[in-house]
């Protein structure tokens, strides 16, 4: 039997509800790991000309490939390397992909965006343009191309809305693959200075006995972890 | 069946087990019309966005510039050609005035917009050359009509460039293409919308990379150029 305190409310602290506490941390822990899909990856790496002390307080730009007819490289997949890259290192300088296309406006644009190093020189010989970018102290211009796609699917799934209530019932899989590959561009040097390239996959889940429980495999989150490590390594001076 | 249970029927709160599935063969119709009226609903589109402006060495020539109604108010419409299909109205006019304006005031030293067409009877302000921009054709693609995941919208533009006295000097055609890949929780609307934006950003990179090599622009500004050099000339 519950005891009851001075206030009139039954006691629910008692040493089951403490021991529960204690427990619940470690299984939201085993749940969320349970509930990860598995991703396999793979990171190859071939840079040269690294800068041994960092970039000091010259700054870096990411930019995604987005000529293809087919796909284009994810807007948010560049913002999760440069969050990446400034979270562990704040002292490097990336300049936000949208505010460098803009104010760079028409020149990086999927039709007139440089393909190779020396395409950098035509840009230079615009004088607007040699302005805006000495005034960025831009040393590192780096392109990824490559996308996320969804490779496979499988299985069904009802779902219903009565007066009791609603639910589900089924299971669902499907795949996920990424391909990236990183150009690094030496800015002042005009010359690639680095190629690194990710491949990620992995399968998803989704079972539903009444609730649907996503069991989903974070392909292209781990596809930037990759990326943005190697990187890390290449631009920072304490990795 | 008494009268109570027939008021029920009509609509009015009910109970029992009759009302209850009365009310359910209701959200169930309520449902199935909802998905009709979805599937042949007109879809609206008006292009607006964020248009940088260009990052040039203005040309030296002062151009006016006139949008013809049909331009400045453009929209694209496409019925619906079966029962799964929706109408749609692409709108483009106002992002179109919006971007070119932006545009060519970065592109040229002066620009001044012109009331009417120019024609040799006609008060013009004092311009070296009159640009007539126009929407010759206009296309789009969804992923219900492509099976890939990307949304499109491609454009042909018709450009004029007139004298003051109208009388042509160049005319040369021009395409734009913008995409946007599929996203969750995104409309069709919102996505052909985006695709717009592109486009028109698609339109002013290709005018500023190919203005000068239309060959008879290219004559046209070196004919100044050759003007301007005798007329400095000791």
């Amino acid at each position: 039997m519950a005891r009851v305190p001075s206030d009139g409310c039954p006691d629910i602290d008692g040493p089951l509800m403490r021991a529960w506490r204690r427990v619940l941390p470690a299984l939201a822990l085993t749940g969320t790991a349970l509930l990860s899909g598995c991703v396999t990856s793979t990171v190859d790496e071939m840079v040269f000309n690294e800068p041994i002390e960092g970039i000091g307080d010259a700054s870096v730009v990411i930019l995604g490939r987005r000529h293809a007819s087919d796909y284009e490289t994810e807007f948010d997949f560049i913002e999760c390397i440069a969050d990446h890259i400034t979270k562990r290192d704040p002292s490097i300088e990336i300049i936000d992909e949208l505010d460098f296309i803009n104010s760079m406006y028409p020149w990086f644009e999927p039709r007139t965006a440089p393909l190779r190093p020396v395409d950098i020189d035509r840009l230079m010989e615009q004088a607007p343009v040699a302005e805006q970018l000495a005034a960025m102290k831009l040393e590192y211009m780096i392109w990824v191309d490559g996308n996320t796609v969804q490779t496979n699917s499988a299985g069904s799934m009802t779902c219903g809305v009565g007066p009791g209530g609603a639910g589900c019932f089924g299971f669902g899989t499907w795949g996920n693959a990424s391909d990236y590959e990183a150009t690094v561009w030496d800015f002042t040097d005009r010359a690639e200075v680095g190629r690194l390239n990710t491949q990620t996959s992995g399968q998803s889940y989704m079972p539903a006995v009444v609730v649907p429980i996503p069991i989903i495999a974070p392909v292209q989150g781990t596809a930037c972890d990759g990326l943005g490590d190697q990187l890390l390594e290449f631009l920072s001076g304490d990795y | 069946m008494t009268g109570r249970q027939k008021k029920a029927h009509r609509g009015t709160p009910a109970h029992g087990v009759e009302g209850r599935l009365w009310a359910r063969a209701r959200s169930a119709v309520l449902a199935l019309y909802v998905v009709l009226l979805s599937a042949c609903a007109t879809k609206e589109v008006t292009v607006s966005g964020m248009f940088p402006p260009p990052l040039v060495e203005p040309l030296p020539i002062t151009i006016g510039v006139w949008y013809e109604p049909e331009f400045a108010n453009h929209e694209f419409y496409d019925e619906a050609k079966g029962r799964t299909d929706s109408t749609w109205i692409v709108k483009t006019g106002e992002a179109q005035v919006e971007m070119w304006s932006q545009l060519l005031e970065r592109m040229f030293a002066g620009i001044r917009p012109l009331d009417a067409r120019p024609a040799p009877d006609q008060m013009n302000p004092a311009v070296d050359a009159v640009l007539i921009p126009r929407v010759d054709e206009l296309q789009y693609a969804i992923p219900a009509h492509t099976n890939i995941k990307v949304y499109e919208i491609w454009m042909r533009y018709a450009f004029e460039l007139v004298t003051t006295q109208g009388e042509p000097i160049a005319e040369w055609t021009m395409t734009a293409y913008g995409k946007t890949p599929t996203a969750f929780l995104q409309s069709d609307e919102e996505a052909v919308r985006l695709a717009g934006v592109v486009a028109l950003r698609d339109a002013g990179a290709h005018f500023i990379t190919s203005f000068q090599k239309v060959p008879e622009v290219a004559q046209w500004l070196e004919s100044r150029q050759t003007a301007a050099q005798i007329s400095t000339a000791p």
